[in-house]
């Protein structure tokens, strides 16, 4: 493989995953029982052979630090290379589309200077998917293209993302808001380091910029391709989402590709111990990671690590993170708890799958 | 010989047996590696002592089959033992310039790494075994043994009498002062069973040792000959005596049994505790995920397995299978067993990645029954054992 060099950013916000992103980053937020988004992006850039990945923090930085650490799950404590903390910096109003903001990399611009490599992979944090990079890079360069975007059809609307305009791979235009089955943009692309660096310096008086913002007047003079990502690929920007994505690793075939053992998405360990499931209890349907202690029923819901379900308490179509005790008797519908909560005894919670019930995080 | 700084206390961890009467389990990998409570390996509860217990420097002293050993124990870092000022080291038997040998005992083995410690230049040295399933501090036993002024401590527990002529029987005076020492007796005089772990004055542990090494006699056992030499010179040896949960599961019923009672609500070796958290060098596995017609239930399941069929009263360990419509029945699936559907399994031990195949039925609900096992990799299909 060619040399390469990751960047993932993570300095971006959105009020639409409301208080689930309140404390954290969206880099942050846990997703599939024991992992948070910032997982696939940094494990894809791995297991791709990419073992210099610079990480461009959002202003709100504790809580991915403390997930990522010096990189040391994803073998990227490394001697030569491995994690490099690139400090974001706090921006003003930004359009819900930006993710790779031209200040963010001018202010890492050593990053790049000091390294050798020929291309540089850049990623979002908000995106679930399992994929290679090496074929993403591999087009890349067959192709001599500018800049290569990684996209699929959108599933459903989504109005705050960028969509793609293409005649054949190429890019002709960028559409503002996609709506179903249009190109959405997957918030990944490859590029070569020269170039990258060109474009931090040729735009350097519109560093208040997303990347795509600034060179959108110059597409024409740019040969900008795209590349068809032909497996499960989601964007988590509202709480919709999220809930619906998350509920997709109930399948089979998702839980199969995403959590793939020949590719797998690492985490930072806890140590946790094995769950258990006492006489009594009926789980059906459900995603269940170590640490729980499971009495009551549980079905079509994910759980996260040392989640305590009561004798005779009801846990149905939700999400419970960690840390959260549902007593005795209680009853959880169509929602998603989020850390530390505790629902007491004989208490009833009830969304709709259409309005999920969503409670915000509490200090233990 | 340039010295590391030097330690209060290291470790010797014992790590070389084969624990044959496991069978199956064993044939490919030593005890310490054996598989157990869903996620661990057994040496993961002495290692998990030592880093809770503050000491970072252990010695791991290995001989029989030990890649898998070494690969999973690594640098240690697993169980927070990676410290650049000493760690986990592997110590396998090696060459010197009069040739090289097996470690022929415990005592021989240790006698085999003086220079080790001798590294470190301990004031005390411990010495375990890798493969007891317990939760220790040992600095309460380190405290003991400073108190007492000790040569030698030696930690104990009371065994029901019946089954005394099992152990090292220790009997000793109203101060813990032992007086003597019996090596698994017909008639035992006390109900106090020699754990396996010591700690010894470093001095103490090497004139010993040198001695013991000189003599064609010996059998270079801790328990037959190290113990009784040195009440025999007067050293001052002590009880430590615990309390809490120990057992050396020797045998395929007893690893079956102790497996089993996990399964209790509260059971009396709880795997649950955060303050005195056990580590492994844990898989990366997704949460597991219980199918819509599963029926789990008094069990244990780890990370990464998928359940689609009835598992009553087991302990399913990480990455495991069941298909639909198999029951899986008071067994132990090892990691990565597969139960394909429609197959049956009780009162059985599943070595890891073993496969019963589709409609197979694997052992038998008779609890007169021996436990049936299959080994690490091994296939049954449906009709018998391959």
């Amino acid at each position: 493989m060619e040399r390469v060099i990751g960047i993932i950013s993570a300095n971006y916000e959105t009020d639409d995953l409301g208080c689930l992103t309140q404390e954290r980053t969206i880099a942050s937020l846990p997703f599939g029982g024991r992992y948070r988004l910032i997982d696939f992006p940094l494990s894809n850039m791995v297991n791709s052979g990419i073992s210099t990945v610079g990480l461009i923090t959002p202003y709100k930085y504790r809580s991915v630090i403390d997930h990522v650490g010096a990189g040391k799950e994803w073998s990227l404590d490394r001697k030569h290379g491995g994690l490099f903390i690139l400090p974001g910096s706090l921006f003003g109003v930004t359009s819900s589309e930006a993710r790779f903001m031209l200040r963010d990399l001018k202010h890492n611009l050593v990053y790049l200077k000091r390294s050798i490599a020929d291309y540089v992979v850049l990623t979002a944090s908000d995106v679930v998917y399992n994929m290679d990079y090496r074929v993403l890079v591999d087009q890349h360069v067959r192709s001599g293209a500018d800049i290569t975007m990684l996209y699929h059809e959108a599933v459903e609307d989504a109005p705050h993302d960028l969509g793609l305009e293409l005649d054949g791979d190429k890019v002709t235009s960028f559409i503002h808001g996609v709506k179903k089955g249009e190109n959405i943009f997957r918030n990944c692309f490859v590029i070569s380091r020269a170039l990258l660096m060109n474009i931090i310096s040729w735009y350097s008086a519109e560093d208040f910029l997303d990347i795509f913002e600034a060179i959108e007047p110059d597409l024409g003079k740019m040969d900008i391709r795209a590349y068809r990502f032909g497996g499960y690929i989601r964007t988590i920007d509202d709480i919709r989402d999220y809930y619906l994505h998350s509920m997709d690793l109930l399948q089979d075939e998702v839980r199969r590709e995403l959590f793939s053992h020949t590719n797998p998405i690492k985490t930072k360990v806890q140590d946790s111990v094995p769950t258990k499931y006492l006489e009594g209890c009926s789980v059906k349907n459900s995603l269940i990671p170590a640490g729980c202690f499971i009495k009551g029923t549980v079905e079509n819901s994910i759980l996260f690590r040392d989640v305590t379900v009561g004798e005779g308490a009801v846990v149905r179509g939700s999400i419970v993170m960690q840390h959260c005790t549902i007593e005795p008797g209680a009853c959880v519908e169509n929602a998603i708890l989020d850390r530390n909560n505790v629902i007491k005894a004989g208490t009833v919670i009830k969304g709709s799958p259409d309005h999920v019930f969503v409670m915000d995080k509490k200090t233990r | 010989m340039k010295k590391m700084r030097k330690k209060e206390i290291l470790a010797m961890l014992l790590a070389g047996g084969q624990g044959s009467r496991l069978g199956a389990l064993t044939k490919t990998i030593a005890k310490p590696a054996v598989s157990f409570g869903g996620k661990y390996r057994i040496i993961d509860f002495s290692l998990s002592n030592c880093a809770n217990s503050h000491i970072d420097t252990v010695g791991v002293l290995t001989q029989y089959r030990p890649y898998l050993l070494n690969s999973y124990i690594g640098t240690g870092s697993a169980w927070g033992l990676d410290a650049r000022d000493g760690g986990v080291s592997i110590l396998p038997p090696y060459a010197t310039e009069s040739g090289g040998q097996w470690y022929a005992g415990t005592a021989d083995a240790i006698y085999q790494n003086l220079n080790y410690i001798d590294l470190y230049d301990p004031k005390y040295v411990l010495i375990l075994s890798g493969d007891h399933l317990y939760r220790m501090n040992y600095q309460e036993m380190l405290r003991c043994h400073k108190e007492n002024n000790a040569d030698l401590t030696i930690s104990v527990m009371k065994v029901p009498m019946e089954e005394a002529s099992r152990f090292g029987i220790m009997t000793a005076d109203e101060t813990g002062r032992i007086v003597k020492f019996a090596e698994k007796p017909k008639q035992p005089e006390s109900d106090l069973a020699s754990m396996g772990i010591y700690i010894f004055n470093k001095d103490v542990l090497e004139k010993a040792l040198i001695e013991d090494s000189e003599d064609a006699s010996s059998d270079h056992d801790f328990g037959k000959n190290i113990i009784p030499k040195l009440l025999g010179e007067g050293k001052r040896l002590f009880c430590y005596e615990f309390s809490g949960f120990w057992m050396d599961v020797g045998t395929i019923s007893s690893f079956h049994e102790t497996s089993m009672s996990l399964l209790e609500e509260n059971p009396v070796f709880d795997l649950y505790d955060y303050d005195f958290p056990i580590f492994s060098n844990e898989n990366l596995s997704s949460p597991e995920y219980i199918g819509p017609e599963a029926n789990v239930s008094g069990s244990i399941v780890g990370n990464g397995s998928q359940i689609f069929g009835d598992v009553i009263h087991s302990v399913i360990s990480v990455d495991s299978y069941v298909g639909r419509g198999a029951r899986v029945k008071d067994s132990v699936l090892l990691p990565g067993a597969t139960v394909e559907d429609g197959a049956t399994v009780n009162r059985a031990i599943l070595g890891e990645y073993s496969v019963i195949r589709a409609g197979a039925v694997f052992g038998s609900e008779d609890p007169q029954a021996d436990i049936a096992v299959i080994g690490d990799d091994c296939i049954v299909e449906k009709g018998g054992e391959s």
